[in-house]
């Protein structure tokens, strides 16, 4: 305890402090409040050797934190503001109402995104809906027409799945080559949730799905009303209505007070602030599905209803954001990276330190769950050589990422959509990381 | 990993005998009524209580809830907006190139540029003859090649119900549900007329006016660009047949984890494509790292300067009336306090009063012990 004090200061404050007793012991937390009134005591540390963050006292250490009734509704420490979502004109319609909030995948942990960072793609500006003046309507090929309200439709036995949303444009800009000297760009239109909600097929089965339903379309009270066709083959497999991301509300961003989520498949599809559910015969060429989220191939023929996302990966440390410009040569650091398939589970990745010519096996780490992030881990001696870092995963419905040679065969470079291919990080000798693709 | 290679391997032996395929962990590639997966993928279901990793109380699920109502016609005619490639949705209306015109000049022009020439961000209506524009799909911006696919609504889109319900339900965009039927003729006329189609081998011009009859014959110049084909009663087949075959779509099938490529995957050194100049990189706000306070913005009110002497050494007493102090944020203590001028209260303060020491107890100057009674006054107004 050398950083304590000189015995005279406390002399004075423990006389100031016994008088102070006398007229105010009636009061029981009066003893503890009162040590409180201490003043804290400066010392010197330049004279002593060492870490002054060890050394120095610290104005959070010596006097009080803010109270429990101060943020009822917690708040990240202020030293977090650059954690945050991000944007970029290059990514907006015109305004900020129809665009993309890039969520900053650099700084998670984990498989969760906390539901402040969770990216938000919006078509009409984020609604805010009153819960009480929301309903959400199921009709169409049904045998009884339903009408639910946010209350009623909590009644159903809920059901909570960790999944990632992925917008099918993540990684789209760069179809014709690297872009973004960032990870958040380059990547961030995806995150990952433990969602709840109801399965779809738990209210239908009480409504008489009549035989020629093939297609339900989904559609949002916002501004937009976006509207999107899904098969009835997902509808009665997994898809939910969801009313509450990581154990609380939805926030607006997410569709508040409901939204489609329809696990593995574009984020698009998963419509925000659902209020319609109509089934139909024939699929309805919605906005969106016609318009954006197709995949132009060379042919000139176009993937319309582009469903999963498919097998993917990317490595978070190092990234552009995070590099490895702080070590030393000879230091052991831990590769981290993410993998998501949104037609299974996440069965390995590999690493290559040359850009995909040779490859080693990664370690899986944590929860490995269908449709959800799974991260992966490798431990390495750092030696100052520069390397192209590059993962690529594979899942148990047996695909394993392309190269962006093989990709570009299938599907040319105009699709925007659904770009899988193996990502690459170039690691200077200085440990710098730059954006590439290795065309090998 | 071993045992996730055998499994994948059971996979692609099963599959091929065309048998359906239930692992212990529980993934399948068939539905529980034999179909494949429409999605190329696999599902996970219930297998002694579990799905994957996921307990699950199948109660639950085969309990019939009576929740809600049925939906009344007027309640279903208010919502169902959409508008089908059949016409099933599209209500009778009419409209004028020429009307369609001025609505236009009036209430897209700002964003859309006039004759639908799109900029700023904002979508083009139009790129000149849709018919010569659809041509242009096969186009790749790749080798030198500048001139890429026209994707506009004329060139690329498969159905002309889209537009009028797009139209209807989502513009103007500040102000969607806001156009008559009529308008939306008027604006889908104009548009079609901008990308230069023909309705039943008819120009629109000036004076053509187009309705609900004549809209439903609007044939697309790319109406079969798609795939797969997703209408008629073997949509839903044509669409699983086609994610199941993965050469469609770019994703590479693994037959054999254990073989995948791990060494000499290609040939000689790797070939690297760089970001040109900078890239793109005007984020908002920079990318940061640091992990520092937050920039206090001009202009914003500087803290109270007795704030945090307050908060450290006088908020234990003050916060609340367990030390029988005035509370800081009780209008009524402070008033009862200051009726003897504030003159006083910085007096007793600093000499201290019934329970409370000379200046609390700390050996903070007068003069910040002023600003601290300000302080706590200014909280209790």
């Amino acid at each position: 305890m050398t950083k304590l004090s000189n015995a005279s200061a406390s002399e004075t404050i423990a006389s100031g402090r016994r008088d102070f007793f006398k007229k105010s012991a009636a009061f029981s937390v009066s003893a503890m409040a009162a040590a409180t009134l201490v003043d804290p005591v400066k010392v010197d540390a330049k004279e002593l050797k060492g870490d002054p963050a060890i050394l120095e006292e610290k104005p959070w250490g010596t006097t009080f934190g803010y109270p429990v009734t101060h943020n009822r509704y917690g708040q990240p420490s202020p030293y977090e503001h650059h954690v945050t979502r991000r944007n970029t004109k290059l990514l907006s319609s015109g305004n900020w109402y129809a665009s993309i909030a890039m969520c900053p995948i650099q700084d998670l942990e984990g498989i969760i995104t906390p539901n402040g960072l969770f990216f938000s793609r919006c078509h009409g500006g984020v609604a805010e809906i009153d819960p009480n003046q929301h309903r959400l309507m199921i009709h169409g090929l049904v045998e009884k027409t339903l009408v639910l309200t946010m209350d009623e439709l909590k009644r159903y036995p809920s059901v909570s799945r960790i999944h990632f949303i992925e917008c099918p444009a993540n990684g789209g800009p760069e179809w014709r080559g690297p872009q973004f000297p960032s990870i958040q760009f380059a990547k961030g239109m995806m995150s990952c949730a433990e969602w709840t909600g109801v399965y779809i097929k738990d209210i239908i089965k009480d409504l008489g799905l009549k035989p020629e339903a093939r297609w339900m379309l989904a559609e949002g009270a916002d501004n937009s009303h976006m509207g999107r066709t899904i098969p009835i083959d997902k509808v009665l497999d997994d898809a939910m209505i969801v009313w509450a991301q990581n154990g609380e509300a939805l926030r607006p961003e997410q569709g508040y007070p409901i939204r489609l989520l329809v696990p593995g498949w574009e984020g698009n599809l998963c419509v925000k602030w659902l209020c319609r559910l109509e089934f139909a015969s024939e699929p309805f060429y919605a906005k969106e599905e016609t318009a954006k989220y197709t995949a132009l191939k060379p042919s000139g023929k176009a993937i319309q209803h582009f469903y999963a996302n498919e097998v993917n990966s990317v490595i978070t440390s190092p990234c552009p954001e995070k590099p490895w410009t702080d070590l030393k040569k000879g230091d052991i650091v831990e590769i981290e990276g993410l993998a998501w398939s949104g037609m299974g589970t996440i069965e390995g990745v590999d690493i290559s330190f040359d850009g995909g010519k040779n490859w080693v096996e990664a370690k899986l780490k944590g929860l490995v769950l269908p449709k959800a992030w799974t991260r992966f881990s490798y431990v390495f001696k750092w030696e100052g050589k520069p390397l192209l870092l590059s993962s690529r995963a594979r899942d148990d419905a047996g695909h394993i990422q392309p190269t962006v040679k093989q990709e570009r065969e299938v599907m040319g470079v105009e699709s925007v959509y659904h770009r899988n291919a193996i990502h690459t990080w170039e690691v200077t000798a200085k440990g710098e990381v730059n954006n590439v693709q290795v065309l090998s | 990993m071993f045992k996730s290679y055998r499994k994948a391997i059971l996979s692609v032996a099963l599959l091929a005998a065309g048998t359906t395929v239930l692992f212990a962990e529980g993934a399948s590639r068939t539905y529980a009524n034999g179909k494949k997966v429409i999605d190329g993928g696999v599902t996970y279901p219930v297998k002694n209580g579990m799905t994957s990793l996921y307990h699950v109380n199948e109660e639950a699920h085969k309990a019939h809830f009576k929740l809600g109502r049925p939906a009344t016609p007027d309640e279903i005619k208010a919502w169902d907006i959409d508008v089908m490639p059949d016409g099933t949705g599209l209500p009778e209306g009419h409209g004028t190139v020429e009307e369609g015109d001025e609505i236009y000049e009036e209430k897209c022009a700002a964003c859309h540029f006039d004759f639908g020439a799109g900029g700023a961000g904002y979508p083009a209506l139009q790129k000149g003859n849709a018919y010569e524009g659809q041509k242009s799909l096969t186009n790749q911006r790749v080798d030198g090649n500048d001139e890429g696919p026209i994707r506009v609504f004329g060139t690329y889109w498969p159905r002309a119900s889209t537009l009028w319900w797009y139209i209807k339900t989502g513009m103007p965009h500040p102000h969607p549900m806001s156009l008559t039927d009529n308008e939306v003729y008027a604006l889908c006329a104009y548009i079609i007329s901008l990308n230069e189609l023909k309705i039943d081998g008819e120009e629109l011009d000036e004076e053509y006016e187009l309705n609900r009859e004549k809209f439903l014959k609007l044939e697309m110049p790319n109406k079969d660009g798609f795939v797969p084909k997703i209408d008629g009663k073997n949509g839903l087949e044509n669409t699983r047949k086609f994610f199941n075959d993965f050469t469609n779509y770019g994703i590479a099938p693994l037959k054999d984890p254990k073989k995948r490529c791990m060494k000499n995957c290609f040939k000689g050194k790797p070939k690297l494509a760089r970001i040109s100049g900078s890239g793109i990189s005007d984020y908002i706000p920079p990318i940061s790292n640091k992990k520092e306070l937050p920039k206090k913005k001009e202009g914003a009110g500087a803290e109270h300067p007795g704030k945090k002497a307050y908060e450290a050494s006088c908020a234990v007493c003050h916060a609340t009336d367990a030390m029988g102090a005035p509370v800081v944020g009780n209008k009524k203590d402070w008033e009862k306090r200051l009726a003897n001028g504030i003159e006083k209260v910085y007096h007793n303060a600093i000499h201290g009063i019934n329970g409370m020491p000379p200046k609390g107890g700390t050996s903070l100057p007068d003069d910040k012990i002023k600003e601290v009674v300000d302080y706590m006054i200014s909280q209790s107004k």
